[in-house]
């Protein structure tokens, strides 16, 4: 056993001396002991290492050693024999300084804004008056309260769905990242505020924690950050989908102002039942002047036009129907002249006869009838049947005229 | 034309609006029979009661949505 454990010592003891960072987690100074015991955190990773170191080195003016804070420490791997415990042996404790603390922010800054995670296309949009709101802030705190009251007094309806837990020291970064994922998986949870006072540089070191960045990152619910003044920036404000700058400030981005919504909603339907008013007596008059159009108003028009052309048409036919009788007259008047013109009983009543053959061919020349022939004799007066005798010729009649 | 007489008219305002407007100028063009300018004029007459009809019927739902402006209630 012995021998084993000293092999070990001995190993270990060449290991030779390291530089190593971290975060005090935890600092045991007994009374007049010339040891201090300390736990050193990895920053990162969920690991711890005792730490002893004699108090001289702890102690050392300059150094405010408390838990919580970040140091570099000079050590040597070392196993304690009496125990079987390992531990680093200090031999120098150096505070991490505030630059050198920025610096690597800073860096981790530029590190995930390369990866895209501050990107303005991953910002989402917060809900307009979510029901459910998630709150991650220290418990009783100042920003607890700023951000309940003020979201209440402007929406009354708003309901809060609270996660405590430390918002500064080793543990801050860690607590968050679990309310964060507790908040998130809640459907309930509309929009999740992560809510804390102002403070030292230190403080707010876990909002700069990279871990906590990218859970934020990693939410499906909006996230909304109030850290610290508005002149502190943490991480987390930049991977936020809407960074406010504190607490009251956070609770005016999640709900809507109810007196503000409820005249804007009045004065929107006012406008509304305007217009639609508007729009329908326009509408009327528009009715109104087709139906006072005269051809829809007096539709006895229409037929108005329609007498008056009947009346027209009936006139000019008979007009030109009288105009065709007396032309018609006037014709047969004529006719009637010349009839009696041509007439031959003008020349029988002077005493003229006409005669004529049985088949009534008139007789030109006395040698075209033969004798005993009966023959047709028409004078003025009549028709007279004679027959030829030649035997009683006498004087030839003259021919001229016996008048 | 399918006349169903106080039923729900199938035409909405728009269309029977621009029909009227339509059989106006049919009718003050001229140009027609006189059985059309009646059949024209009928058409007429019942568009314009059918417009009236939504007209009165806007009328009242706008009158029926809601309380008279400065009728804050809560």
């Amino acid at each position: 056993m012995r021998t084993v454990a000293r092999k070990i010592a001995d190993w270990i003891g060449r290991l030779g001396e390291v530089w190593v960072e971290g975060q005090v987690a935890q600092l045991s100074r007994r009374g007049g002991a010339a040891t201090v015991f300390l736990t050193l955190r990895d920053p990162a990773a969920d690991l711890s290492v005792p730490v002893t170191c004699h108090r001289d080195v702890a102690e050392r003016p300059g150094l405010e050693l408390s838990e919580g804070s970040r140091v570099i420490v000079r050590a040597r791997p070392d196993y304690y024999v009496a125990r079987g415990s390992f531990s680093l042996r200090a031999t120098e404790i150096r505070a991490v300084g505030l630059g050198e603390l920025l610096a690597r922010i800073e860096r981790i800054r530029q590190l995930l804004a390369a990866e895209g995670l501050f990107d303005a296309v991953r910002k989402r949009p917060l809900p307009f008056a979510p029901a459910v709101v998630g709150v991650i802030t220290g418990r009783d705190s100042a920003a607890e309260r700023d951000v309940l009251v003020t979201a209440r007094r402007r929406w009354p309806a708003v309901r809060f769905e609270m996660f405590n837990c430390a918002v500064q020291g080793p543990q801050a970064a860690a607590n968050v990242i679990d309310g964060l994922r507790r908040l998130d998986a809640n459907p309930a949870v509309e929009v999740i505020v992560i809510a804390r006072g102002g403070g030292s540089v230190e403080d707010l070191l876990p909002f700069s924690d990279e871990g906590l960045v990218r859970a934020i990152a990693a939410t499906r619910t909006p996230v909304v950050t109030a850290v610290g003044h508005e002149t502190d920036t943490t991480l987390v404000d930049h991977v936020a989908d809407v960074r406010a700058a504190t607490p009251t400030d956070a609770a005016h981005r999640i709900v809507p102002e109810i007196g503000e919504q409820r005249r804007l909603v009045e004065g929107l339907r006012g406008r509304a039942r305007h217009l639609l008013t508007a729009r329908l007596e326009q509408q009327e008059r528009w009715l109104e002047s087709v139906r006072t159009r005269p051809v829809l108003a007096s539709p006895d028009r229409l037929l108005h036009g329609r007498a008056d052309d009947v009346l027209a048409l009936r006139t000019r036919a008979r007009r030109t129907l009288v105009h065709r009788v007396e032309g018609a007259e006037r014709d047969l008047e004529h006719a009637r002249a010349r009839v009696a013109a041509l007439s031959p009983a003008a020349t029988l009543e002077r005493g003229y006869a006409v005669v004529q053959r049985a088949d009534g061919a008139l007789v030109r020349d006395p040698a075209e009838v033969a004798d005993g022939e009966l023959l047709r004799v028409r004078v003025a007066g009549g028709r007279l049947p004679v027959r030829v005798d030649r035997g009683a010729t006498s004087e030839p009649i003259a021919l001229e005229d016996p008048a | 034309m399918t006349n169903t007489p106080d039923a729900e008219p199938t035409t909405t305002y728009e269309q029977a609006r621009e029909e009227l407007a339509d059989v106006v100028r049919r009718l003050e063009a001229g140009g027609l029979t006189r059985e059309e300018s009646l059949a024209l004029w009928e058409r007429g007459e019942e568009l314009a009661k059918l417009c009236q009809h939504w007209l009165d019927r806007a009328r009242e739902r706008l009158a029926a949505a809601a309380p008279a402006d400065g009728a804050d209630q809560d």
